[in-house]
C-alpha cells in the first residue's frame, strides 16, 4: 500500500484530508466526507486492505456525526473518516462492504437513532426490542455542544486555523431529537 | 399343590437371584458413583468428595437421599405418562442380565443356553428407554440427544455383536458358562485381541460415555436426553448407566478375560467371584479413566469410525475366525 | 422457478430453530444464538446480544474521566489490567502526562500476567467445550498462581483497578518479583505436559483442524483481530504494529498460523503464553527504580478538546478507546471498541452449514467474553 497514492484517492472523495500527529491523538489521518461518498470511501478502503476498527456516532450540533475508524494490517495507518447524517438522521450503510459494520450500525441505531439506509436487518442489537426509540446516547439539550467545541484546537503558534473540516449541513438541531437523559 | 412344591425351589432361587441382582445394581452404583468421583478428582488434581464421612465415603448415600427428596418435575408440554415411564424402562431390564452372569463356577443365577442373547436383547431396551424419555420430554435438546443416542447405539451394536460372535464361533455356545470353560488354557484376549479391542471401543459408545457421550454432550446439548429429568427419575438413568457398564464389562470379562479363572483361592468354586469382580472393575476403571482424559468426538466422526473401521475389521476378524475354526 | 421456491419452502419445513443460550454451558455467559438447523447442520445463525449491557458508554459521559477506570475492568473481566492500561494511556495521551519508566515496566509485567491468565482460562474452558473435562483443572491450577501474585499488588483477583492516570496504585515489591520468576519457571515446565496431553491428541485435532476457517480478507471485512487474525497468517499485534507503552524495547515473537482454522488460533494462543513469559522476564530484568506516579497529575484532569484514540492488544484482539472531549474533565463521548464484538459478528458467516458440534468449537475459538461485547 502506497500511502501517498491512497491519500490522493481520499482527496478525490473527501472534502478535507488532515494529517494528525499520532503521538497526540492516536490517529494518523482525518478524512471528512460527504455522506453520499461514504460508500465509495469504504469500498476504496477495503480494496486497499484496511479493516474496519470501529463505527460510532457523536451527537453534536448541527447534526450527528458518524465516525468510521480504519486501520491497516501491514503498516501503521489509522484513519478516521467522518460524515454528518442528513436531516432525516439517515446515513448510507456500509454493511454490505464491511460486513463487520452490520452490528456497529445496529448499535448506532440503538444508541443514537441513526438510520442506515440499505441495512439488511436494522433491529435493536444491544437494547431490548421495546426500547427501539430510546436513543440513550443522545445528549440533553443543555449538554449538547457544537461540533467546533469538540474539535482539536490548533496549537498556539499555529499560523491560521485550518478550514473547518466538516461541511455543515443546513439542519436545524431540532431535527435530531434530543432526549433528557440525566 | 404338587406342581407348586416341585417349582418351589426354582421360585426361591428366582427370589434370591432378584435380591442379589438388586444388591449388585445398587451396590455397584454406590461403588462406581463414589469411585468415579474420586478418580475424576484425582485425575483432575483435586481430592474429590471429602466432607461426608472419612474421605467422603458417605457422599453417595447423602446424594441418594437428596435425589429421593427432590420433586419430580414434569415439563408442561411433555407427555406425562411416557415421561415417567422412561426411567423405569431404563432401570428395570438391567436386573435380568445379572441372572445369567457366571460370577464364579457355582455362583450363577441360571445357566441359559442363550445367555448371551438374553444379555444383548435386554441391554438394547435401555436405548428404547432413552428414546422414549427424550421424545416425551418435548425439549429440542433432548430430541437431539435421542437422535444421536439411537443412531450411535444401533451402529455400535453391530461391531459389538460381531466381535462377540467370533468367540461364539470358537466355543460353539451362547452359554456363558461354556465360554468361560473354553478358556481354561488361554484367555480369548490372546487369541482374539482384535475382537477384544473392537468390543472395548463399542462398549464405550454403547454405554454413552465420554469420549463417545454424544447423546448427553454437555457443551452442545446441555444434558442431552435427560435434560428435563430431575430427582429420582434422573438418578434411575444414572443407576441404569452404571448397571449397564457393569454388564458390558462382565460380558467382556466372560468372553475375553477368562471369567472367574485366575490363581486358585480356597473354595475356588465360590471365591472365583473375587477374580471376576477384579476384572470387571479394572475394565470399569478403564472406562472412567478414558472418560476423564479425552475430549469428545464429533458425531459424524464417531459414526464414520464405526461404519468405516470397526464393522469392516470386525467382519474380517469374524471371517478369519470362521475359516480357522473350520480348518483346525 | 416457482417450483424452486416451492422446493425451498418445503426444505425450510425440515428446519427448525434451536435457541442456544442465554443459559447454555458453552455460550460462556449470556450470549444467545438462534440456530436454524437442518438435521444437525446449522444453516443460519442469529446471535442475540445485550443481556449484559450495563451502559458503560453512557456512564462515561457523566463522571470525570479519571473515575471511569473501574468500569473498564468490568467490561472484560479476564483482561481487566489491559483494559486499565488502554484507558490510562488514553488519558495520559490526552492530558499530556509523562509516565515514569518504572510505571511502564510494572504495567507491562502485570498486563502480560493478565494476558496469560486469560489465555489459561480460555485453554481450560475451550477444552471443556470440546468435552475434555480435566484440562481446565490444570490450567486453573496455573492460573491460580497468577491470581495470587496479582492479588498481592492490586488487591483484587479479577476486576482489577490497579492503574491510575500517570501511574499505578501500589509499588511492586521483592515478593512480587520472586513470585513472578517462580511462576515463569513453573509455567514453562508445564507447557510440555500440555503439549503432550492435549495439543497432540488426535480427537482434539480432528475436532479443530479445518473447522471455522478464516481468511485475512474475511478478517478485514469483519474487523477481526487478535489470535484469530494471527491464525490466518497475518502477524498483526498492536504491541508490534503500534507499539504502545514500552513494548518496543522487548524482544518477542508474534506467533502466527497459516490456515486460519480453529487449530491455528488454538496454537497461536498457546504460543502467546510463552511469548508473554518472555516479555515478563525481560521486563523483570530491566525493572528500573523510581517513582510509581507521574510528577504532576492534576486532581481535576481537564482534557483538551479534540478526539483521542488509544489502542492496545487485549487478549482477544484490538481494544480501542475513542474519546471525544469538549475541554472539560468529563468525556463528551467515549466509545470502546471491544475485540470480541467484531470477532463474534463473523459467527453467522463462519458457522453456516456447520455441524452443531463445530459451532461449539468455532464459538470457543473466538474466546468470547460476553460482558465485553455487551458493555
Amino acid at each position: 500500500m502506497d500511502i501517498n497514492q491512497v491519500k490522493k484517492q481520499w482527496q478525490k472523495l473527501s472534502t478535507a484530508v488532515e494529517d494528525i500527529e499520532y503521538a497526540v491523538s492516536g490517529h494518523d489521518y482525518n478524512v471528512c466526507l460527504e455522506r453520499d461518498k461514504v460508500r465509495d470511501f469504504a469500498t476504496l478502503m477495503l480494496n486497499e486492505g484496511f479493516y474496519l476498527v470501529d463505527l460510532m456516532a457523536v451527537h453534536v450540533t448541527p447534526a450527528i456525526e458518524v465516525v468510521y475508524q480504519f486501520a491497516h494490517f501491514e503498516t501503521r495507518c489509522r484513519v478516521l473518516a467522518r460524515a454528518f447524517v442528513d436531516d432525516k438522521v439517515e446515513m448510507p450503510t456500509i454493511s454490505d462492504i464491511y460486513q463487520g459494520a452490520n452490528w456497529h450500525e445496529r448499535e448506532t441505531r440503538d444508541f443514537h437513532g441513526v438510520v442506515f439506509i440499505g441495512h439488511p436487518y436494522l433491529k435493536p442489537l444491544i437494547l431490548p426490542e421495546e426500547d427501539v426509540d430510546l436513543k440513550p446516547l443522545l445528549k440533553a439539550e443543555a449538554k449538547l455542544k457544537d461540533v467546533d467545541a469538540v474539535r482539536r484546537k490548533p496549537p498556539e503558534p499555529a499560523p491560521a486555523p485550518k478550514a473547518k473540516p466538516a461541511p455543515k449541513p443546513e439542519v436545524k438541531p431540532a431535527a435530531v431529537k434530543s432526549q433528557e437523559q440525566s | 399343590m404338587e406342581t407348586f412344591y416341585s417349582i418351589l425351589p426354582e421360585l426361591i432361587r428366582i427370589v434370591i437371584c432378584a435380591v442379589c441382582g438388586a444388591v449388585i445394581v445398587f451396590g455397584n452404583a454406590l461403588v462406581m458413583g463414589y469411585a468415579e468421583r474420586k478418580l475424576a478428582g484425582h485425575i483432575m488434581l483435586r481430592p474429590g468428595p471429602m466432607e461426608v464421612g472419612p474421605h467422603g465415603i458417605y457422599q453417595l448415600v447423602i446424594d441418594g437421599l437428596k435425589l429421593m427428596g427432590k420433586q419430580l418435575v414434569v415439563p408442561a408440554k411433555a407427555d406425562p405418562l411416557l415421561f415417567r415411564f422412561a426411567p423405569l424402562l431404563a432401570f428395570a431390564p438391567v436386573f435380568v442380565p445379572l441372572l445369567v452372569l457366571p460370577f464364579s463356577e457355582k455362583i450363577q443365577g441360571f445357566d441359559l443356553d442363550i445367555g448371551l442373547l438374553v444379555i444383548l436383547a435386554l441391554a438394547s431396551i435401555n436405548l428404547l428407554a432413552i428414546l422414549i424419555g427424550g421424545w416425551a420430554s418435548n425439549n429440542k435438546y433432548s430430541l437431539f440427544g435421542v437422535f444421536r443416542a439411537v443412531s450411535q447405539n444401533v451402529a455400535y451394536e453391530i461391531p459389538m455383536l460381531l466381535s462377540l460372535l467370533a468367540v461364539v464361533f470358537m466355543t460353539n455356545s451362547f452359554s456363558l458358562k461354556a465360554v468361560v470353560a473354553a478358556q481354561s488354557p488361554v484367555w480369548f484376549i490372546v487369541i482374539q485381541p482384535l475382537a477384544f479391542l473392537i468390543y472395548l471401543v463399542s462398549i464405550v459408545a454403547e454405554t454413552n460415555r465420554a469420549p463417545f457421550d454424544l447423546p448427553e454432550a454437555e457443551s452442545e446439548l446441555t444434558a442431552g436426553f435427560h435434560t428435563e429429568y430431575s430427582g429420582m427419575s434422573f438418578s434411575l438413568f444414572v443407576l441404569a448407566e452404571y448397571a449397564n457398564m457393569f454388564i458390558v464389562s462382565s460380558v467382556a470379562t466372560v468372553f475375553f478375560l477368562g471369567g472367574s479363572s485366575g490363581i486358585p483361592l480356597p473354595y475356588f468354586e465360590y471365591s472365583g467371584i473375587i477374580w471376576f469382580m477384579l476384572k470387571v472393575y479394572s475394565l470399569m476403571f478403564f472406562l472412567v479413566w478414558i472418560r476423564w482424559t479425552y475430549p469428545r468426538t464429533r458425531f459424524d466422526q464417531l459414526m464414520n469410525f464405526c461404519w468405516k473401521y470397526l464393522i469392516p475389521f470386525a467382519l474380517v476378524n469374524l471371517l478369519i475366525t470362521v475359516v480357522m475354526v473350520k480348518l483346525l | 422457478m416457482s417450483m424452486d421456491v416451492k422446493a425451498l419452502e418445503d426444505d425450510r419445513h425440515h428446519r427448525y430453530v434451536l435457541n442456544m443460550g442465554p443459559q447454555h454451558p458453552s455460550t460462556h455467559g449470556v450470549l444467545r444464538v438462534l440456530l436454524e438447523l437442518e438435521g444437525e447442520y446449522a444453516m443460519n445463525l442469529l446471535p442475540v446480544l445485550g443481556y449484559g449491557h450495563r451502559c458503560h458508554e453512557k456512564i462515561a459521559e457523566f463522571k470525570p474521566a479519571k473515575s471511569f477506570m473501574p468500569n473498564t475492568a468490568r467490561m472484560d473481566y479476564l483482561g481487566a489490567l489491559i483494559y486499565n492500561h488502554g484507558f490510562a494511556q488514553l488519558l495520559e495521551k490526552a492530558a499530556g502526562i509523562e509516565v515514569p519508566e518504572r510505571v511502564e515496566y510494572i504495567r507491562v509485567i502485570t498486563s502480560e500476567l493478565n494476558r496469560i491468565q486469560s489465555h489459561l482460562l480460555w485453554y481450560g474452558a475451550y477444552l471443556l467445550d470440546l468435552g475434555a473435562f480435566t484440562p481446565i483443572m490444570y490450567s486453573f491450577d496455573d492460573r491460580e498462581h497468577i491470581l495470587d501474585i496479582l492479588e498481592d499488588v492490586t488487591g483484587s483477583r479479577l476486576t482489577y483497578c490497579y492503574f491510575r492516570v500517570g501511574g499505578v496504585s501500589k509499588d511492586i515489591d521483592e515478593k512480587f518479583v520472586t513470585g513472578t520468576r517462580a511462576f515463569i519457571k513453573r509455567l514453562r515446565s508445564r507447557f510440555p505436559m500440555y503439549e503432550d496431553l492435549v495439543n497432540g491428541n488426535i480427537i482434539l485435532q480432528k475436532r479443530l483442524i479445518d473447522v471455522g476457517e478464516l481468511t485475512p480478507h474475511t478478517c478485514a471485512r469483519y474487523g477481526i483481530t487478535g489470535p484469530l487474525l494471527r491464525g490466518t497468517g497475518v502477524a498483526y499485534d498492536m504491541r508490534r504494529a503500534e507499539p504502545y507503552s514500552i513494548y518496543s524495547k522487548f524482544d518477542f515473537e508474534i506467533p502466527t498460523g497459516t490456515k486460519g482454522d480453529c487449530m491455528a488460533s488454538f496454537m497461536v494462543r498457546f504460543h502467546e503464553m510463552e511469548q508473554s513469559l518472555r516479555i515478563i522476564e525481560q521486563a523483570l530484568d530491566g525493572l528500573p527504580e523510581g517513582s510509581i506516579m507521574a510528577a504532576k497529575v492534576p486532581k481535576k484532569l481537564k482534557i483538551p478538546a479534540g478526539d483521542y484514540n488509544s489502542s492496545v492488544e487485549a487478549p482477544r484482539g484490538e481494544l480501542s478507546y475513542y474519546l471525544v472531549s469538549d475541554g472539560s474533565d468529563v468525556p463528551y463521548r467515549l466509545k470502546v471498541r471491544t475485540p470480541s464484538y467484531s470477532n463474534l459478528s463473523v459467527i453467522p458467516e463462519m458457522c453456516q452449514g456447520m455441524l452443531l458440534s463445530d459451532v461449539v468449537s468455532a464459538m470457543g475459538a473466538l474466546d468470547l467474553v460476553i460482558p465485553e461485547i455487551d458493555r
